[in-house]
């Protein structure tokens, strides 16, 4: 495809930044997936921040697709924070009835890296060994 | 008011000096009567029933000042120093549910009270009876106009200004420190206003980057199966934007609803009073806890 | 002359908007074209069509009406070779036929249109002929016939759709399959949406391959409504498209908050995907409502193998595909009204509206 990017995967310490630019559909959406959880496998990322603050939608499949690469990124031993999520965005999603099971949120990539920070700790694998264990 | 304007005018200015002498005479009597037209009146008040309201002392203080009005307005003409009073009674008596058909009720019962005892006064002089009572009832009306529309515009005054009051609460998200909210709810929640409420709390917690919000239901009545559910959407659609909830107010009550209907409680975090509220949300913005929030997830 | 500087006045704003719209119809195209030569022709004749059509197009309609192009295009692409030519013609250069077969093919025309004028009611063909050939206007037409020049105007608008109707049945010696096909196509020809919906009109067409063929040249002569917007479906990239248009229709209402038009958009996101999922294809109709309120309805269309269990598929948690149950029922919550219909083989149809606040 060409055109702007779709979205951008940044390398940012242990964390990797993933922003979505513009909406996507659902292939679209599944091959950010699939993406991503690639990049927490080569990188060993130990924390993802999803940057949504571009979407004015995220409905049912979206949000599937975030709580799998939370997931996902678990089960590999990283924390993910989606951030970004619009105030109407949010109260759809909570009209929907969508379960966003364990995913982390924050309000901005700010929040979202500090939460990171608290959650893993600068140094001790702590979420490492609780996702290895899981 | 200005329409009422005129009878007033018409009371004082009595053209004939026959005429001139009845109102006089007929406040003498009133005055000299007071008394006794004043318990006889305020028995007739009981009797119907109106006013129960108000303990008997302040139904003796107040009948006693109505009464003396009344006969200051029948002296003088003016309705003015009547119609303050009038302003100040309907004030301290509408915050205890006086209705308005109430104090009309006494007022023309004053009327009443006052025109029998003319008619034992004059029985005898059907002519001068007559023009007694043609100086007196417009006077009389006029007095009863005046109270019941002060009594009216005070009420709709008072209305509007809680109406305001509740304008303001419904605008509720307050900052109260740096990214710490309070969304106070106060009265019924209907599913309009827990929208409302909702989509004002979200770009609150945008616009003043919440990370901590407390949500006081003290105020609220009642909480059936719908009012819950917009509770925990509230928390939920808070929590997407990564802000988290207090909610505090939950009587044992309500608490106990929620958990019947099915409420999943252990998902909230709902703490007593909002002193102690305000003082959790701070320790979670000093982050002086150990809290596991951010590891691992259930 | 004249139509050249009023092209020439337009030309620049015009080809900007269509030029935004390229990656959009390259998207559409190359979803449905493997072929990377032909694909971009094929956008190219879009791209052409939309500049064509962009002054009569409301500014906000350009990209719906791109999307709805491209796909007629590329589904023209696929039609078969010959007929593709012979109609293609006839639609560009009625009046001079130049190309070899050029005077068979006059000769055919006249004979559809005669055809064509054979089959309408003795009181139409009559009136549409002292209209239409001798230049009679209505008000003299009405007083020959005793009736009013409303009413005239109304007939000859009426008999224009049948004679269209019958023209290109004639014209591709087609007799419809089955009864319901005239009426739908009568009022798709008159642009009568009442009617459209009286006779399921949509449903119809996807249902209908004859009709479907017919009806492409019916709606492309229909003016262009800025109160309804009709999106087919086709893949994943249909689903975003389709919820755009619906928010971008909404919006235009003024009387929904961003918070609404959200919801109306994801709503259309659920319902278009199960058309992507279950039956491959299908449309989306996002049209405004004034009455019994203002409003905007959704109807999501598709001629797939129908929901079973209607009941069950509203349930939270149903589902057949990767255990998503939430299409359906998240839906149902987001939106004012929800109506479902379906039939085991022969396809659903939501219908879904969400009413104005009021104010």
């Amino acid at each position: 495809m060409t055109g702007p990017r779709l979205v951008s995967i940044l390398r940012q310490g242990p964390y990797l930044i993933a922003s979505i630019h513009t909406a996507l559909d659902d292939s679209q959406m599944t091959a950010f997936q699939h993406d991503l959880v690639d990049r927490i496998g080569r990188d060993r990322a130990r924390g993802v921040v999803i940057d949504v603050a571009a979407l004015d939608v995220l409905d049912s499949f979206a949000t599937r697709t975030l709580r799998t690469i939370g997931e996902v990124a678990r089960l590999r031993g990283a924390v993910t924070v989606v951030v970004g999520i619009q105030p109407e965005v949010a109260f759809t999603m909570v009209a929907l009835g969508m379960d966003t099971g364990s995913l982390h949120t924050a309000l901005d990539l700010e929040e979202g890296l500090a939460l990171l920070d608290r959650a893993v700790g600068p140094r001790r694998p702590v979420t490492a060994l609780r996702g290895g264990a899981a | 008011m200005s329409s009422s304007q005129g009878p007033a005018t018409t009371t004082a200015g009595f053209d004939s000096p026959g005429e001139d002498q009845l109102l006089p005479q007929l406040v003498a009597h009133l005055r000299e009567h007071r008394a006794r037209l004043r318990h006889e009146w305020s028995e007739r008040i009981q009797q119907a029933g109106l006013l129960h309201a108000m303990t008997p002392q302040e139904m003796a203080a107040e009948t006693t000042s109505v009464y003396d009005n009344y006969v200051e307005v029948l002296e003088t003409g003016s309705v003015e120093a009547l119609q303050r009073y009038a302003r100040d009674l309907s004030e301290r008596i509408i915050p205890r549910g006086v209705e308005t058909h109430e104090v009309v009720g006494i007022v023309l019962l004053l009327r009443d009270v006052l025109a029998r005892s003319l008619f034992e006064k004059y029985q005898r002089d059907f002519g001068l009876l007559n023009r007694v009572l043609d100086a007196y009832e417009p006077a009389a009306n006029r007095i009863a106009n005046t109270v019941a529309v002060s009594f009216v515009e005070e009420r709709e005054r008072v209305i509007r200004q809680q109406q305001d009051a509740l304008r303001e609460l419904s605008t509720p998200v307050l900052p109260v420190r740096e990214r710490l909210l309070i969304l106070p709810i106060i009265g019924v929640l209907d599913s309009e206003r827990a929208r409302q409420l909702t989509e004002q709390l979200l770009t609150g917690i945008r616009t003043h980057r919440a990370r901590v919000v407390v949500v006081d239901i003290t105020g609220v009545p009642e909480v059936d199966e719908s009012v819950a559910n917009h509770l925990v959407q509230t928390v939920d659609a808070s929590r997407l934007m990564g802000a988290s909830v207090i909610i505090t107010g939950l009587s044992p009550k309500i608490a106990q609803t929620l958990v019947t209907i099915g409420v999943d409680l252990s998902k909230m975090d709902t703490i007593g009073d909002l002193q102690g509220g305000l003082e959790e949300a701070e320790r979670l913005l000093g982050y002086t806890t150990s809290r596991d929030d951010g590891t691992g997830g259930p | 002359m004249e139509a050249t500087g009023c092209v020439g006045r337009s030309a620049a704003g015009a080809s900007d908007a269509v030029a935004a719209l390229i990656p959009m119809v390259r998207r559409i195209v190359g979803a449905r074209v493997a072929d990377v030569t032909t694909a971009e022709d094929l956008v190219q004749e879009t791209l052409a069509r939309v500049l064509a059509a962009s002054g009569r197009v409301e500014p906000g309609m350009l990209e719906p009406y791109a999307i709805a192009t491209a796909r007629n295009v590329v589904a023209t692409a696929w039609r078969e070779e010959d007929r593709q030519r012979r109609n293609r013609h006839r639609v560009v250069d009625l009046t001079a036929p130049d190309l070899p077969e050029g005077g068979l093919l006059a000769e055919e025309e006249r004979s559809a249109v005669a055809a064509a004028l054979a089959r309408l009611s003795e009181r139409d063909r009559e009136a549409l002929v002292a209209h239409e050939v001798s230049g009679r206007d209505t008000r003299s037409l009405a007083t020959d016939l005793g009736s009013t020049a409303g009413a005239v105007a109304a007939q000859l608008h009426r008999a224009r759709a049948r004679l269209r109707v019958e023209y290109l049945l004639a014209r591709d010696r087609t007799e419809p399959p089955t009864d319901r096909c005239r009426p739908v196509l009568f009022a798709l020809s008159s642009g009568d949406r009442r009617r459209q919906r009286e006779v399921d009109a949509g449903r119809h067409l996807l249902e209908c391959d004859v009709c479907a063929a017919l009806s492409q040249p019916l709606l492309e002569r229909a003016p262009q409504r800025d109160d309804e917007v009709r999106i087919p479906i086709d893949g994943d990239a249909d689903v975003v498209a389709a919820r755009q248009a619906a928010r971008e229709l909404a919006g235009r209402l003024g009387c929904f908050s961003p918070t609404d038009l959200t919801l109306i958009a994801t709503a259309v996101s659920e319902v278009t995907r199960n058309i992507v999922k279950f039956a491959g294809s299908g449309e989306v109709v996002v049209e405004v409502l004034e009455q019994p309120r203002r409003g905007v309805q959704v109807t999501a269309r598709d001629a797939g193998p129908g929901i079973p269990d209607v009941e069950r598929a509203l349930q939270d948690g149903y589902s057949t595909y990767a255990g998503l149950g939430l299409g359906l029922p998240g839906a149902r919550r987001l939106m004012d009204e929800f109506a479902i219909a379906s039939e085991v083989g022969r396809g659903t149809t939501v219908t879904m509206t969400r009413w104005c606040a009021d104010r």
